[in-house]
């Protein structure tokens, strides 16, 4: 290396900076085109602002079906966010018969939905045609973050005696017990009237929602990310369609059902009712020791929003006598849609599933 | 030149390391920062105050328009959520007619099952 490379290196910067500038302001700018959640899928039934999607497995291996349950923040797209990079494209071809509830955009008049609304209501709904549209008798329930959580309370719902048809439980990045998580620093704290905000917002909008969520890390999310874009624009490895179809999903925020963000609230990060055991949905009592199907749980190490410490105290709970655990490193999202899912986490996924999804 | 050899870093290369070494630091600060309770209430009061005038400025907003004789955001929200009492009742309607129709099926089954095991 002579004295004057590094010059050369920065005259070479200062001669492609107005090319780099113009790719970086366009993969910015070009954002909302990516396809996200491209994989083909029909509409099997709709209630409200709940959809019920199907996508077909052209061979299907798997008698007992899946349904992916993502949480009320943000969109269940990040189940198929791209081609190559969908967990939902991967089961699929891996031959299972794939279903997911999209919770819509809940507006204003959807005020008055509550925790109880979405499980005994839609969730149950759900269950039901998604055994009607594929002949099974049992499913298989896969959450994500709080719609994990509301797939534990669904099979811990008293039922009279009555068996919940569900056959295995899967739940990724679950918060169980959130008293102990940085954002009971912030809404734990009884002066802060969470009814009173609900009952004035209406629903909550999914703008501040995503505000709150990025100010956790604010560094990390209002400056490294387009920092790390723009670098990787300079050396060339910046990846168009990754970041931009990430981005999209990260930037579509619905907004959060006022009733249910307030009881979400309360129960998580003000009662540790679900731990507690005294969450009670239409005078039904939510207790997780009625789980007894097979269970495998994934919690990520670097995981902000639900942090592992906060999912351990549901394996105390359960009566399942099946269960896995999977502790990986990782983020909240990025562990199981992050590029290295899909060689490490997904085929672990998989695996689990197809040992226990025949009739 | 011979530091360089032996793994040493180019000048560059130090100030991009010092930059990120500033910057994850920073960001651990900020990090902290928004963990204390008194951040926490700042937001909290925030949020509150937010949605309060937010609030305000809606209502305010659809008086006028609804004096105007016009339908504003509360009519639209009215219809809709009777439209939504409207859909609750045809779901348990379809759900209904679904399970009996289903009872029908097993019970048309069995009988043609027994039709066609009886002695002829």
């Amino acid at each position: 290396m002579s004295v004057i490379d590094p010059f050369v290196g920065a005259v070479d910067r200062v001669m492609k900076f107005p090319v780099n500038a113009l790719e970086y302001t366009n993969i910015l700018l070009t954002t909302d085109d990516a396809v996200v959640g491209a994989t083909p899928r029909d509409v099997v039934w709709t209630h409200r602002q709940t959809t019920l999607y199907r996508y077909r497995s052209p061979n299907r291996r798997y008698e007992v079906p899946l349904l992916l349950v993502f949480a009320l923040i943000n969109r269940p797209e990040i189940f198929d966010l791209r081609r190559g990079s969908s967990l939902v494209e991967f089961l699929v071809g891996e031959g299972f018969d794939v279903f997911l509830v999209d919770w819509g955009y809940p507006d204003e008049e959807d005020a008055e939905m509550g925790l109880d609304e979405y499980i005994c209501d839609e969730l149950e709904w759900a269950v039901r045609e998604t055994l009607r549209a594929s002949g099974a008798e049992e499913l298989t329930l896969m959450g994500w973050c709080i719609g994990a959580t509301l797939c534990a309370m669904y099979c811990g719902l008293d039922r009279g005696g009555g068996r919940v048809p569900v056959k295995n439980l899967a739940l990724l990045t679950m918060p169980v017990d959130g008293r102990a998580s940085n954002y009971a620093n912030w809404v734990g704290d009884e002066d802060f009237d969470v009814d009173g905000v609900s009952e004035l917002w209406g629903s909550v909008p999914g703008s501040a929602i995503d505000f709150a969520n990025k100010l956790m890390k604010p560094v990390t999310n209002f400056w490294t990310t387009y920092r790390r874009l723009w670098e990787g624009v300079q050396d060339g490895s910046a990846r168009r369609e990754a970041y931009q179809s990430m981005a999209k999903w990260v930037a579509d925020n619905p907004p959060f059902a006022g009733r249910a963000w307030a009881q979400w609230i309360h129960l998580m990060y003000r009662d540790g009712a679900l731990v507690r055991g005294t969450v009670r949905l239409r005078n039904r009592v939510v207790d997780l020791h009625r789980i007894d199907q097979s269970v495998l749980v994934i919690t990520a190490g670097a995981d902000h929003i639900a942090p592992r410490p906060g999912t351990m105290p549901f394996f105390d709970l359960i009566a399942s006598e099946d269960v896995d655990h999977f502790a990986r490193p990782g983020g909240h999202i990025g562990l199981v849609a992050g590029s290295a899912a899909r060689k490490e986490l997904w085929p672990s996924i998989a695996q689990w599933l197809a040992a226990r999804s025949d009739g | 030149m011979a530091d360089r050899q032996n793994g040493a870093q180019s000048p560059e290369q130090q100030v991009r390391a010092l930059y990120e070494e500033a910057e994850t630091k920073t960001a651990k600060a900020f990090e902290d920062l928004v963990n204390r309770p008194s951040f926490g209430q700042l937001l909290a009061l925030s949020a509150e105050n937010t949605a309060a005038l937010t609030r305000m400025a809606f209502d305010g907003i659809d008086l006028l328009w609804r004096n105007l004789r016009l339908a504003g955001r509360a009519d639209i929200i009215r219809l809709s959520k009777q439209l939504h009492r409207t859909e609750d009742k045809l779901e348990r309607v379809l759900q209904e007619v679904e399970t009996l129709r289903d009872e029908v099926a097993r019970e048309r089954e069995s009988v043609e099952l027994d039709a066609t095991e009886a002695p002829s």
